[in-house]
């Protein structure tokens, strides 16, 4: 997993060390090409003048469509904040918002395959977990699972977790909390735990102030 | 012999440089953008819902989610932090302006010295990308002690990088020697040093770099081949160094079935060449003839068998093995005009992306499955090409910037429908409502109610309990007082007597009962008046409510409207720009694509005239030994 963040995060990885002075953009040691075959026509016509760390990485500019391509990201980034604002002020006001989140802490007890939420005895969240979001969940990842609107007053939830436990065993495991919703968001996170002492997972309900 | 064929150096120079090249990933592996510490306590959970999307890789709603949480302040407890992981993923895309605008604003308002490290490292990161590594070397000075193991050990392969950039090998091995060579970094860095020793002439020193990597355990296909990589460059070195019998040894350590064995077949058959021996250079020449054209390596070995037979004497086998490399190099040039054929006209992008199509902007990472294209063979030097990943990746994430402004059009309209049907609802439901409302009528309730506390007191007040007793209790008293009335009426007698007292008993029991119930009754009554007023100042609250959602509503309806009205045209500017921008980013791929297989065909051309050169040379060769022949004859 690590190395798949690297490949796909790092364009920054890529960047720095494709520009690494010893290669070429394309990754050949120009140089060493170039110190065994001083002519190799084939090769020669792609070996950069070294240091190619200086020249093979301009700044993105206006002029440029690496540059102008950069600019649009960033753009449709800024864009895209604003409008997820927009939304979430419109479908989910604070003053009715809840959400629900999941996290996992170690999880070696439990290995989970589904949640489902029931708020006020209405199923409003199945979810079905593929491996890269269990693993997300391991890293300290936290997962916003529903996102709903509420009136003020007490509610109540429910949280039924499925999975594999202890001994490759089948699991299913509860967990309920009523809670009152003022005007403020309410955000609830549904936590999964190990208890070392009894050798099994543990699932508890935290309400966020 | 024929040991003067021009084929002969410059075919070598051709294998040497194929030989050399590394894969574009050679690098990849060396540093990480963003990543949290690996020990992270969750202090606001909108974070961890940044960091859910982060590593499972889908930067853009890992950026645009934790914006979002920035807005509404619910990631304040993770500020700069935050901060740091918003700038890495923004570097990661490739904005560097915005990434090094982040960092310094951290670095100017005095972060903590954790947070500071991290900036300038990252700082020191794009300055690099950037190509000012004066800068960047000067931003790594300023980091301290603070940054967490894996960045650390990132910042200490940037200084080794820079070193190396400005000739400092001594340097770099210094700084290398600090970090673990088993990291993945580290193998890499040590690897670039070792070419870049040998580049720098200090051949021995290079090699003794790149001589560790190629006996090295390695644990994963990465690092084997890797591994494979340095035992190849070590080969061609040594090949360069006039050392053939070490140059062997180097290329015996690759496997038979890795990515570069067919450089190192061709490099083990030239060491065995350099060693006067061609018969024993026909070995790996011959079974890399027999592999797919499209290599390189395969390409050239065609044309290396011949040589062999040729400086063998086997010029029959020799003159067969040049016409069928000719033929075979007509066909394959056949074929890449038809592969560039193939890529101009889309048929490549539309393939890779059908391959590749990623939910998200980012890296792509299933570019080794070949598309299924006529001669896809051809690809593979185009796909392992830097700068055609970089722009493949450009062109796959401007079309997912085009369907994200799409769907955002379609929502807007959602939007701005539901808008119309609230405002609708507002206008026509909410006056019936208040109208229901104002029939209950509060001010009358609320006159019953201060009635009832009135009564209240004044039962207190009278202190009997009477005004508290049942209904029961009081029909009781009704027929006590009928019964007395009865009683007075009636003539004295014995009986009467008798009725009397018990009337008086019942009458007592009754008083009894209803004083004794006084008190619980008075506090029943206090606290059904208190659900009475709880209840009134509800429904005055929400008359209050609606009386202000009818004032106020229609004004945020207004506003949201307003809202939208500005973002459309921003859509509306945007998407034609995504799209103009894609048919030139199209453009862009193809045409490093077309220049690589071009390339590929000068070299065939190259390759042809060789071929067809000693062709001529072995025609001549037979005529002069014919005239010879028949010269000697006629003596």
């Amino acid at each position: 997993m690590i190395h798949a963040l690297r490949l796909t995060a790092a364009a920054l990885a890529l960047g720095a060390l494709a520009h690494f002075p010893a290669l070429a953009a394309d990754g050949k040691p120009a140089t060493l090409v170039a110190a065994t075959t001083p002519a190799a026509p084939a090769a020669a016509a792609k070996v950069p003048a070294a240091p190619a760390a200086a020249s093979a990485a301009p700044a993105p500019n206006a002029a440029t469509l690496d540059g102008r391509v950069q600019d649009i990201k960033s753009d449709v980034i800024k864009l895209n904040r604003d409008l997820l604002v927009l939304e979430e002020e419109l479908l989910f006001p604070a003053s009715t918002q809840v959400a629900l989140f999941v996290s996992m802490d170690v999880g070696k007890m439990f290995e989970l395959d589904s949640v489902q939420i029931k708020l006020d005895d209405k199923v409003v969240s199945s979810y079905l977990y593929t491996p890269l979001e269990v693993q997300a969940l391991h890293r300290g990842g936290v997962q916003r699972l529903y996102l709903g609107n509420l009136k003020t007053g007490e509610h109540e939830l429910v949280a039924y977790f499925t999975g594999k436990g202890p001994h490759d065993r089948d699991y299913k495991r509860g967990a309920t909390v009523k809670f009152d919703k003022g005007t403020e968001p309410k955000y609830i996170e549904l936590r999964i735990k190990d208890l070392q002492q009894k050798l099994q997972p543990e699932f508890d309900v935290k309400v966020w102030q | 012999m024929s040991r003067s064929f021009s084929f002969t150096p410059l075919a070598r120079r051709v294998a040497v440089a194929a030989a050399i090249v590394v894969g574009a990933s050679l690098a990849i592996g060396g540093a990480a953008a963003a990543e949290p510490p690996a020990s992270h306590e969750i202090k606001a959970p909108h974070y961890g819902d940044t960091l859910f999307h982060f590593f499972q890789d889908h930067h853009f709603t890992a950026i645009t989610s934790l914006m979002v949480s920035q807005h509404f302040e619910r990631v304040t407890e993770h500020g700069d932090e935050a901060e740091i992981l918003r700038g890495g993923m923004l570097l990661s895309y490739g904005l560097h302006r915005e990434a090094g605008a982040i960092f310094a604003q951290l670095i100017e308002k005095g972060a903590s010295p954790k947070v500071r490290d991290r900036a300038w490292c990252y700082l020191a990161k794009i300055r690099y990308q950037r190509g000012v590594l004066a800068e960047a070397e000067e931003a790594l000075a300023h980091v301290e002690n603070n940054l967490p193991p894996g960045l650390e050990e990132e910042r200490v392969l940037l200084r080794a990088t820079l070193l190396m950039a400005r000739a400092d090998y001594a340097g770099a091995a210094t700084s290398l020697a600090k970090v673990d060579a088993k990291t993945p970094g580290a193998r890499y860095v040590r690897y670039n040093l070792g070419v870049a020793l040998i580049r720098s002439g200090d051949v021995a020193g290079g090699t003794t770099v790149l001589d560790e990597i190629g006996k090295a355990g390695a644990e994963n296909e990465e690092y084997r081949s890797l591994r494979d990589r340095a035992n190849v460059a070590l080969g061609f070195a040594a090949l360069g160094s006039e050392q053939p019998e070490q140059a062997r040894v180097y290329l015996e350590r690759v496997r038979l079935k890795s990515m570069q064995a067919s450089k190192a077949l061709l490099g083990f058959g030239w060491a065995a060449d350099a060693m006067k021996d061609p018969k024993l250079a026909l070995v790996p020449w011959i079974e890399l003839a027999q592999r797919e054209i499209s290599d390189s390596a395969a390409l050239e070995a065609k044309i290396a068998v011949p040589y062999a037979y040729a400086e063998l004497g086997a010029y029959g086998q020799s003159l067969d093995g040049y016409n069928e490399a000719i033929d075979a190099f007509e066909r394959e040039s056949k074929g890449l005009d038809e592969s560039i054929a193939a890529v101009r006209s889309g048929q490549l992008v539309n393939a890779l992306i059908e391959r590749n199509p990623g939910d998200e902007m980012g890296w792509f990472q299933r570019l080794d499955d070949l598309p299924d294209l006529p001669h896809a063979g051809h690809l593979v030097p185009v796909l392992a090409q830097h700068e055609f990943q970089e722009a493949f990746k450009n062109y796959r994430d401007l079309l997912f910037l085009s369907r994200n402004l799409d769907e955002w059009r379609d929502k807007l309209g959602v939007f701005q429908d539901m808008l119309a049907t609230r405002r609708k609802a507002y206008a026509e439901r909410l006056p019936q409502v208040r109208a229901r409302a104002s029939e209950i009528s509060l001010a009358a309730m609320r006159k019953r109610r201060d009635q009832v506390a009135a009564d209240i007191t004044a039962g207190e007040a009278q202190t009997d309990g009477v005004a508290f007793a049942s209904a029961k209790q009081l029909e009781l008293m009704a027929l006590v007082r009928n019964a007395q009335a009865a009683l007075d009426k009636a003539k004295p007698s014995a009986e009467t007597d008798a009725a009397r007292e018990r009337l008086r008993l019942a009458s007592g029991v009754l008083t009894w009962n209803v004083a004794h119930d006084y008190s619980d009754r008075v506090w029943e009554a206090k606290k059904d008046l208190t659900t009475i007023d709880a209840t009134i100042a509800e429904a005055q609250q929400r008359d209050a409510a609606l009386a202000l959602a009818q004032r106020d509503e229609p004004a945020r309806f207004e506003r949201f409207g307003k809202r939208i009205t500005a973002l459309t045209p921003q859509l509306d500017v945007l998407s034609p720009k995504v799209a103009s921008l894609t048919r030139e980013q199209q453009a862009v791929v193809q045409e490093i694509a077309v220049a690589q297989l071009t390339q590929q065909k000068e070299r065939l051309a190259i390759y042809a005239t060789q071929a067809r050169f000693a062709v001529a040379q072995l025609y001549d060769r037979a005529n002069i030994k014919k005239d010879a022949d028949h010269a000697a004859a006629r003596q």
